[in-house]
């Protein structure tokens, strides 16, 4: 695969032809912060973002979706979205993550919506050039990626270097203008940036090895720090939303006016939410607000990451950002299992 | 199959609620098509017939309009309360917190003694008849409430959010409003508007009612966290929240 | 790689509908396709109702009936009253099944049977009765024991007098209150495990029932010196896509849909949000 080296005006030249052949969605600023958006010109994308608001799993199991369609004669369709795009600039967390989710929604009943979508994408990451507040990516060994993306940015000084890891990104690169080879130089350099990457992005200090985390949690279960921290919980769901390897989800009806025909959409939905394991007689099967919270970390580091065999928390530190009560940091509760 | 009647009666309020019916637009003629309208305006007390559903707008602010609310539940089978002021009481309950002479001569000053002005603390529909459904909001919203008016037509109980507006925040991609140094109050507010006000750079003001069960110490705690006091957090509250379930915790 | 959609329900037709009680509807259906519908005693359907919505619903007819399926249906949310709602010649969407099963085929063959079910406990279990009825020579003794809040809601009352006519085959029945005309057993379902005589070593239990039973019931099987191994429980949870994404059905690691609702008692011991 090939490695090109380009400078700003030539990335800007490369987005904007990429733009014009097909959907592209990239990540901009929304006041102090920023979100993917679908990219218009390609001065409006901002590599040098820290995290976004929300993870980039957005796109391929979106905050509501139309799963199905129905007639009146109670026929039963399925709805799929075709359309080919590239996702630019995702950070090496969020790429892992990614991975994850493809596990979850391919293997063991394969998820038709979750899985074209995801057929369709070209995913262009991004090394960090920003580290956010609460990133911990650094420790969780998600701060660099060797694979899960198709074209891999790094910013080099004023320069960037791109290289291909799949055809997908190879042919992204036949749309390059005028890419330089790049030197030995260039590439110590990018070398660099990933060992400086995985120092940088520990803006909170896991005080073992994630592989321990399962362990820890085995023996963790009756901890005072599940309630102790749970008093303050809203219930908000705010951690499981904002959480690039959440995937829970809601299904509802809706019909049209006439009552008859209509669509089955689904929506992320969160574990921290009371109702979450509630059934239709009303018994609630997980009330108690300690009980809620604790689940998150054991689906993160136990019951997910068991089935992974990977911890299913990237680091990303939205979780942290987003709990107003800020109970939701996962290297602190860790540390104080410890 | 016959169309559900539907008639709606409004009480104190600013009838804002039945104004977002109206601005359905192109979805009015939808829902005229699905339900019959019998009554939208007072006029009752000449009509005698039965309501499938009934939807109620305001909030209860003196005796006689519980005897008209009475009989408006005996002729419904589904009986509604329609935004804010009609399911929790809403911004006319701040009058509860008050002298209700006082109150009276705040607002219509030397005529307040007239009789025809007589007012009383101000109750939710619930509190004087049973009620089935509640469409929450200051004003509703018009998409759940197209949603409800479906839902009821299908004879299915709509699914109403009980949990907080931060749900629909996030979904929004919104930057949180506690880091603008603002008191939002989503985390125990009831969802269901799409996150409105803090979509709209704003704070939440509560509108739509607390939650089931809203954890108001963890509020009360996490003010001292943002440099706020409790005081902050009940002015805020007052607005929509006085003399609700939890206003006195 | 299939796309096949897991979330598509297909056909299937009402044929009939019977009142059983107040809240509860007894329900047969075919599949349109004509196929069986493959199941074994104990796992459940996701049922869909157009535009109301879709809900786990436990199969209660032995798949050795062909042809059709059933399931008793109580009346709790939108999904189930939208059922009770519908005449023969209905449609419904069906997907499924999805589960585990009652080990009909394995450790429960050769071997004396003890169902414990409370109220619609029964409904699950009853694809399982009707198995062992109809492979007889494969079982030993089978012992039903039945327990309901008040003689009206007594579900397959007609069944349950057959079972009881049935040699080899022990029907206990009890409510916790009541009537006029009941001169049964009146107490809660552990006070009929006394009055069972079993041998341990040769017993397969079952328990079924609302969630506050199963903690007494085990504790009691425990007083009879069975072994956790072979006691079998069928647990109740939000079993919302039933193919192990949407998360509301787990209980710790457990995905109910897809690792329950059937589980060996010994499996889920340690699992605390279980029992």
């Amino acid at each position: 695969m090939s490695i090109k080296k380009l400078d700003q005006a030539a990335l800007d030249t490369w987005v904007n032809k990429l733009i014009a052949n097909q959907s592209v969605y990239g990540v901009q600023a929304k006041g102090e912060r920023f979100a993917f958006g679908p990219l218009s010109k390609a001065e409006d994308l901002r590599l040098d973002y820290d995290v976004t608001i929300l993870p980039p799993k957005k796109y391929f199991q979106p905050q509501r979706e139309d799963l199905l369609e129905f007639n009146a004669k109670g026929e039963y369709t399925s709805v799929t979205e075709t359309e080919p795009f590239i996702l630019f600039g995702v950070h090496p967390y969020d790429v892992v993550a990614i991975a994850q989710m493809d596990t979850i929604f391919s293997a063991d009943n394969y998820d038709v919506h979750y899985m074209t979508r995801r057929h369709n994408a070209t995913i262009v990451a991004c090394d960090v050039q920003n580290a956010s507040a609460n990133v911990f990516a650094g420790c969780m060994n998600t701060a660099t990626v060797t694979k899960g993306f198709d074209l891999l940015l790094t910013k080099i000084g004023e320069f960037y270097l791109a290289e291909a890891k799949t055809p997908k990104g190879e042919k992204l690169l036949t749309d390059l203008p005028g890419g330089l080879e790049p030197g030995n130089l260039d590439l110590a350099r990018r070398e660099q940036v990933w060992k400086d990457n995985t120092g940088l992005l520990r803006k909170h200090k896991l005080k073992c090895n994630p592989q321990e985390l399962p362990g820890l949690l085995e023996k963790s279960y009756y901890a005072p720090v599940w309630e102790a921290k749970a008093k303050l919980c809203f219930s908000c769901g705010s951690c499981n939303l904002v959480c690039p390897t959440c995937y829970c989800f809601d299904v509802q009806d809706d019909v049209n006016w006439d009552l008859q025909s209509g669509k089955r959409t689904r929506a992320w939905d969160g574990c921290l939410l009371k109702d979450f394991a509630a059934v239709a007689g009303g018994h609630n099967f997980r009330s108690s607000r300690t009980d809620r919270y604790r689940h998150r970390f054991y689906r993160k580091a136990k019951y997910v990451a068991e089935k992974l065999n990977q911890i299913a928390c990237v680091g990303c530190g939205r979780c942290i950002s987003a709990c107003v009560p800020k109970i939701a940091n996962p290297v602190e509760v860790f540390n104080e299992l410890l | 199959m016959s169309k559900p009647k539907l008639a709606i009666f409004d009480f104190t309020c600013c009838e804002g609620c039945q104004l977002q019916i109206v601005n359905l637009e192109e979805e009015i003629l939808n829902l005229i098509s699905l339900v019959n309208p019998v009554e939208w305006r007072e006029a009752m007390s000449e009509h005698i017939g039965n309501y499938d559903i009934a939807l109620i707008e305001g909030s209860i602010t003196r005796p006689e309009d519980e005897e008209k609310l009475r009989r408006i539940r005996k002729r419904a089978k589904i009986l509604v309360a329609l935004g804010s002021c009609a399911s929790t009481g809403g911004v006319n309950k701040l009058k509860n917190n008050f002298d209700l002479q006082e109150v009276k001569h705040c607002v219509y000053g030397q005529a307040a003694d007239m009789p025809h002005l007589h007012t009383a603390p101000t109750k939710a529909i619930d509190e004087v008849v049973q009620v089935d459904y509640k469409i929450y909001g200051c004003p509703i919203d018009r998409r759940e409430f197209a949603y409800i008016v479906r839902c009821l037509a299908l004879g299915k109980s709509p699914e109403i959010p009980d949990y907080p507006v931060c749900v629909e925040c996030k979904l929004q991609e919104n930057i949180c409003r506690y880091e603008y140094d603002e008191i939002c109050l989503g985390p125990v507010t009831r969802a269901g508007c799409g996150a409105r006000c803090p979509s709209c750079a704003t704070w939440c003001f509560g509108c739509r009612g607390h939650i089931e069960e809203p954890n108001l110490s963890a509020a009360k705690e996490i003010m001292v966290r943002y440099g706020k006091t409790f005081q902050d957090l009940k002015n805020r509250m007052n607005i929509f929240g006085s003399k609700q379930r939890y206003a006195d915790e | 790689m299939s796309n096949q959609d897991i979330y598509v329900p297909q056909p299937a037709t009402l044929l009939k509908k019977q009142p059983m009680t107040e809240y509860e509807t007894f329900y047969e259906f075919k599949l349109d396709s004509g196929c069986e519908l493959g199941h074994g005693p104990g796992q459940f359907l996701e049922i869909s109702v157009p535009g109301i919505g879709e809900a786990p619903i436990s199969i209660s007819s032995s798949p050795t009936q062909a042809g059709i399926f059933q399931m008793v249906v109580r009346r709790v949310g939108n999904v189930t009253t939208a059922l009770s709602k519908l005449g023969p010649g209905d449609k419904v969407g069906v997907r499924g099944p999805f589960g585990t099963k009652f080990p009909v085929d394995e450790v429960m063959k050769g071997k004396d049977i003890l169902l414990v079910c409370g109220g619609i406990g029964l409904v699950p279990v009853r694809s399982a009765i009707n198995y062992i009825l109809d492979n007889r020579r494969d079982y030993g003794r089978l012992t039903i024991l039945y327990g309901v809040k008040t003689p009206a809601d007594r579900l397959f009352a007609e069944e349950l007098a057959q079972w009881k006519a049935t040699p080899e085959v022990t029907v206990l029945e009890t409510v916790d209150r009541g009537d006029e005309a009941w001169d049964g057993h009146v107490g809660v379902i552990t006070t009929l495990l006394p009055l069972v005589q079993i041998n341990p070593a040769q017993t397969i239990a079952v328990i079924c029932g609302p969630p506050v039973m199963y903690r007494f019931v085990l504790k009691e099987l425990a007083k009879m010196a069975m072994e956790d191994e072979s006691i079998f429980v069928s647990l109740e949870r939000r079993m919302k896509c039933g193919v192990g994404k949407c998360g509301h059905c787990q209980m710790n690691d457990l995905y109910v849909c897809q690792k329950g609702p059937v589980f060996k008692y010994s499996e889920i011991k340690e699992v605390m949000e279980a029992i």
